[in-house]
């Protein structure tokens, strides 16, 4: 059985894969929990609003779980998983808000989620979705709800954080797998949010509460039990209380370096229009079905929306936040809806993280798909990296059966600015060059220049 | 020790649904206590005044997690 190795840490069932598609064990221990989940009707209400990923049962016997199996779940399969270190801060703070809203759902029912963990939620059709069907445990009244800590590390500290401090603050999520700890968060974030009653509670209250009672045993008296129920009432302010928190926490965008990208081209309208076209067709002339296409320095998603045509699923990446938070908002709202935008620096992608290296993939293990497109992106690795060309190629190589790609030169003014404040040490970053590193890896099917420009858009096809 | 470690075991027995796995944080469980007490005075009176609202024919919900923004995406 292949276990995936992101599901141990819950003895109640793990997830596994069965000839590629991910399935999930409900273990014996967690039956009756299980059964009273989906008899309660509480399934069946989130699924409805579309909160939990929806399942069926797989009865045939056609997959077969461990001795300790009690049922065998086929979930409704997340075409590309991500983690929140690679959201933008609209899609933590809408997973924060869907985490809440399964949590009020699930208290109407008599049940509590008993984790609050950020990784229970993935994205699917552009709006976030929780995933772990085995978070529901019974509700007894009166008892406080456990996952309180892991909900504050998971999404309130990373949100305040990104918010009050500095955006790029979500990849503290990389270095801890259980959340930012709070005593780090209350450290970073700004003085003044010791004057807002929700931060200076849930964050830097909590953060010293954590660290006076950490070590001291002595404190877990029946007298602190006694402070530790919680009445129904109580946990539903709780919720309501959180939930305003998350909503009042918002980011002001700066203006960066590339946000109005789209807005200020180097090359004049009818180019834009060109390449827009060019693209289209280029992706329209590839003859296999198109599942996954993957944009590489997506900027705000301008030519995803054209791939999204073509694909069944674009992944829409970029490192600068103010691009994936516009695209995500965009994608959000206006549609269209295959459109996954991610933080990614091409640079130094997500590591594989967790316990053996192995509980959370890395960009890589992660990244295989039909189709890459990648925009005006070669110049930046290349010239503002140093990578050389050979090893970009060998990268998209790696991940893709078919490449769509420009190819910028150097008297294009994009790079005659890379190329302004530093020694020109590039003497293959020519058109032939690159096509020379590319052609190791992959045949080019089509090249055409894009009209007013001094730019080339090529179809490549990875060598078998 | 003795003693504390059996108080401790109480405490979270006590605490925790049954098939809790996380270490909840007895700060963060005291805390959580506080937290709510002041809170549920402000969403009680919320309550009422939404009540208040129904009983003239006016619409909405005191929670916040109720709207799911149906029909605003979309499909």
């Amino acid at each position: 059985m292949d276990t995936l190795s992101s599901s141990f840490r819950d003895p109640s069932g793990f997830v596994f894969l069965h000839d590629g598609i991910v399935h999930r064990q409900v273990n014996n221990v967690f039956a009756d929990n299980y059964d009273a989940l989906i008899s309660s009707g509480l399934y069946d209400k989130l699924v409805e609003r579309k909160l939990l990923i929806a399942h069926e049962e797989v009865t045939d016997g056609s997959v077969l779980g461990t001795r300790d199996c009690y049922r065998i779940l086929k979930p409704q399969q997340i075409p590309f998983v991500s983690y929140p270190y690679e959201w933008s801060f609209s899609q933590l703070k809408d997973a924060a808000m869907l985490t809440l809203k399964v949590q009020h759902e699930a208290i109407r029912h008599g049940f509590i989620l008993k984790d609050a963990s950020a990784y229970n939620v993935q994205f699917l059709d552009s709006r976030p979705v929780f995933i772990d069907t085995l978070s529901f445990d019974t509700y007894t009244p009166g008892t406080p709800w456990v996952a309180y800590k892991q909900f504050c590390q998971h999404f309130l500290a990373p949100l305040a954080l990104m918010a009050h401090t500095d955006v790029e603050l979500s990849k503290l999520m990389i270095s801890h797998i259980d959340g930012v700890p709070l005593p780090l968060a209350s450290k970073l974030l700004p003085f003044k949010t010791r004057f807002n009653y929700a931060i200076a509670t849930h964050i830097h209250l909590h953060s010293r509460m954590q660290q006076q009672h950490a070590n001291n045993a002595a404190d877990a008296t029946p007298a602190a039990g006694k402070h530790s129920s919680l009445s129904e009432q109580s946990l539903k302010a709780l919720m309501e209380a959180l939930a305003k928190t998350v909503q009042k926490l918002t980011w002001k965008m700066p203006d960066t370096e590339w946000g109005d990208y789209y807005e200020n081209t180097n090359y004049s309208d009818r180019a834009g229009e060109e390449k827009r076209g060019l693209v289209d067709r280029l992706l329209g002339s590839i003859p296999d079905r198109l599942n996954i296409v993957q944009d590489f320095g997506a900027n705000t998603g301008e030519f995803s929306r054209i791939a999204a045509k073509h694909s069944a699923l674009v992944v829409s990446q970029d490192i600068d936040p103010v691009a994936v938070e516009i695209n995500y908002r965009k994608s959000a709202s206006d549609g269209p809806s295959n459109i996954l935008p991610l933080i990614q620096d091409f640079s130094s992608p997500s590591p594989a993280i967790g316990w053996s290296n192995a509980e959370r993939d890395s960009f890589l293990q992660r990244s295989h798909c039909d189709a890459l497109l990648v925009l005006a992106l070669v110049h930046h690795l290349a010239i503002s990296n140093n990578v050389p060309l050979p090893n970009i190629a060998a990268l998209f190589a790696s991940l893709t059966r078919w490449l769509v790609i420009e190819f910028v030169p150097k008297e294009d003014s994009q790079v005659i600015r890379l190329l302004a404040t530093r020694e020109d040490i590039f003497p293959n970053y020519t058109r032939d060059g690159f096509e020379a590193a590319f052609l190791h890896y992959f045949t080019i099917e089509e090249s055409s220049p894009v009209a007013e420009s001094e730019r080339t858009l090529y179809l490549m096809k990875t060598r078998p | 020790m003795l003693r504390t470690l059996v108080a401790l075991m109480a405490l979270l027995s006590v605490s925790q649904g049954a098939f809790a796995y996380l270490d909840p944080g007895t700060g963060s469980m005291i805390l959580q206590g506080v937290i709510a007490a002041i809170a549920v005075v402000g969403f009680t009176i919320k309550s009422y005044w939404y009540k208040i609202r129904a009983f003239f024919g006016k619409g909405g919900s005191a929670s916040l997690l109720d709207d799911d923004e149906e029909g605003q995406r979309p499909e």
